[in-house]
């Protein structure tokens, strides 16, 4: 049995390093295992919300991480990751111990925002809009 | 979850996509959500959270209106 916990850290490790999620073949020469493996694993942790899969089987969001490009940018130390939203941006600074800032837009006008975090300290402006109640934020997770 | 500049924004946006609005956080407490939810995340010993822990955090962060019940 393909041992999901040590995947997970790996999937996470390797997103940090590169600034890109592994697609299902790099994750497979990574650990040395199958691709009927890696995708059965991949689907276990979906399953368990640990992560979330495209239709396709290919990681979109091992949160607070997005496999693809959004409006909501993480820059640490230089380097920049996407989250899946202003919450999961904040929680890739949150994730890797750092001081940090989120490069995002105004969700109805499109202007650029700027959230910095410094010693822990949040700094910015704006205010953050959460659609959806709590309970139903599995029921649709890419629209939240 | 989505940054705006203003809850005119948010007014907006809610009519553009036919919705309610939903709960506004300043960006300082969703910095203590984010670093509360994600700081473990790539620790060995993470696992997701219970409903009753993430109950308890919400509960922590002042978080208790409707919009926050899980359940």
């Amino acid at each position: 049995m393909f041992e999901d916990s040590a995947f997970r850290l790996r999937i996470y490790d390797e997103i940090v390093r590169t600034g890109e999620t592994p697609v299902v073949a790099t994750l497979a020469r990574l650990v040395g295992a199958s691709l009927d493996d890696v995708r059965a694993s991949l689907r276990r942790m979906h399953d368990a919300h640990m992560l979330v899969l495209e239709p396709t089987g290919e990681i979109l969001m091992a949160n607070p991480f997005s496999a693809v490009p959004t409006p909501f940018l993480a820059e640490v130390g230089g380097r920049r990751w996407f989250g899946n939203c202003v919450w999961d941006a904040l929680g890739i600074i949150a994730t890797l111990h750092a001081d940090g800032r989120v490069l995002a837009s105004c969700g109805s006008s499109g202007e650029r925002m700027e959230l910095s975090v410094s010693d822990g300290v949040l700094a910015g402006q704006g205010i953050v809009h959460f659609a959806l109640p709590a309970r139903q934020w599995w029921e649709d997770i890419v629209f939240n | 979850m989505l940054l705006f500049r203003s809850e005119e924004m948010v007014d907006r946006w809610c009519r553009n996509w036919g919705l309610p609005r939903g709960a506004i956080l300043s960006p300082a407490t969703c910095w203590t959500l984010a670093r509360e939810w994600y700081h473990d995340r790539r620790d060995p010993r993470w696992r997701r959270r219970t409903v009753d822990e993430a109950r308890a955090l919400f509960n922590r962060l002042g978080l208790i209106e409707d919009f926050w019940k899980l359940n």
